[in-house]
């Protein structure tokens, strides 16, 4: 098999990402965790389009993972396409939305800038930006100035981006490791399909035992919180 | 698509080789202002084109060490300019050149040839009536991830954009990929053959039975 065939035989792997973070999302009661992150807030918000082929379910709605039709279009055979995902960490919020075959982030809502700790409440997190100017700068002095704010801004955005990618690939990677191992078949897929039909997952027990096979695979974390 | 405000959407692209060989600044500035993009003329054969620009600014040509080098990015617009020309306008001022042609040389018939270098310069003087239309996508390239963020899904865009980075900076880029970004993070060899190995999870067996 050649890189080629790699990639794009492998596309529905994006696709069972996307399976697998609605799936604990729901079990885990939104409640996520990484070894690198500790535990955070993910959940399906505002869209999930699901597909076989030509057809195709759209979902619209606060948490469109429980709506009755999107189970019932995995059971039909359909995988997600794209899902919105809220983010939630360390006090900040962000949503996106993740196209399954690519793994394109499109729609990313970065946290708001919060309000300096100094006391004019002016400014925003770090980089700190300039104090103002006293007198009206000459044209090249403004032009520079607004050239750095848009350095500042654009550091500052891509700072962020990098944070918000770190999570979903700590989530991917603990994915692979329990795709490409026996936990696959062993553990999450008669889960999911519990979970697909209506039945009752054992958090407790699902937790666990995905413990144990990231930790067999080398990367180690602790049990989501419920 | 900006990257500079509103929500953020792109798609990243792996930088496949070594990103910093020594006075890259100096060397990559000289290669992106070789690059920068040149506007279309009118009477120009070629119909598209693509080249460098300021970050979010389209029509900012002349480019700056500061404008481009921010910490450890490399910010630029990919821009493209495209004549659009409406073919059902194309068509009629076609013929009606075709016709006075005809005319003038007092035939009935215009060969093949005639026809070519006819529609060429109606073509050619509808340009000059109008502007070509840009496009520009920002492209943040992180040096120190080796990842390039590229502003927009667009398949055609993504795949000129890494043709004019590859003759820019010698450098290849790789789409992103559930494999891609698997490999990066990093597979073990029982992981990279189980990956050739897996099939496509069926939930749908119980109502198949």
């Amino acid at each position: 098999m050649d890189t080629f065939e790699r990639i794009e035989l492998r596309r529905f792997v994006g696709r069972e990402l996307l399976l697998w973070l609605w799936f604990e999302s729901e079990v885990f009661e939104a409640t996520l965790e990484t070894k690198m992150h500790g535990s955070f807030g993910l959940w399906l918000e505002g869209r999930l389009v699901l597909s076989a082929g030509q057809e195709v379910t759209t979902i619209k709605g606060t948490i469109p993972g429980q709506h009755r039709e999107a189970k019932e279009a995995l059971l039909r055979g359909k995988m997600p396409d794209l899902a919105a995902i809220h983010l939630s960490w360390a006090d900040h919020d962000a949503t996106l939305t993740l196209k399954a075959e690519t793994l394109g982030i499109s729609g990313l809502k970065l946290p708001r800038k919060e309000p300096d700790a100094a006391p004019t409440g002016e400014g925003t997190t770090a980089p700190p930006r300039r104090a103002p100017r006293r007198r009206a700068a000459p044209a090249a002095a403004a032009a520079e100035l607004a050239a750095s704010e848009a350095n500042e801004d654009l550091y500052e955005r891509m700072r962020v981006t990098r944070e918000i990618e770190g999570i979903v690939e700590a989530l991917y990677r603990d994915f692979l490791a329990l795709r490409l191992g026996p936990a696959w078949s062993e553990v999450v897929v008669p889960a999911l399909e519990a979970w697909t039909s209506g039945r009752s997952v054992d958090a407790d027990r699902y937790g666990t035992a995905r413990t144990k096979a990231l930790s067999a695979a080398g990367t180690t974390r602790g049990s989501p919180r419920k | 698509m900006p990257a500079l405000r509103g929500s953020l959407t792109y798609a990243r692209f792996f930088v496949d080789g070594d990103a910093a060989p020594h006075d890259f600044r100096e060397k990559y500035m000289r290669a992106i202002r070789l690059r920068a993009m040149k506007p279309l003329e009118p009477d120009e054969e070629e119909l598209e084109r693509s080249g460098w620009c300021k970050l979010a600014e389209p029509f900012e040509l002349e480019l700056h060490y500061n404008d481009v080098f921010c910490n450890e990015y490399v910010a630029l617009g990919f821009r493209t300019d495209k004549w659009q020309i409406p073919g059902p306008m194309l068509k009629a001022r076609v013929r009606e050149a075709e016709a006075a042609y005809l005319e003038k040389k007092g035939r009935e018939k215009l060969g093949r040839k005639e026809k070519a270098e006819l529609k060429e310069t109606v073509a050619r003087k509808l340009r000059r009536q109008t502007a070509p239309a840009t496009r520009m996508v920002d492209l943040v390239w992180s040096m120190n991830e080796g990842i390039v963020r590229f502003f927009s899904h667009a398949e055609k865009s993504g795949a000129n954009m890494m043709e004019l980075f590859h003759k820019t900076f010698g450098l290849r880029l790789v789409p992103e990929s559930a494999y891609t970004l698997a490999t990066r993070l990093g597979l073990s060899k029982a992981q990279e053959s189980a990956w050739q190995e897996i099939e496509f999870t069926v939930l749908a067996k119980e109502e198949a039975s």
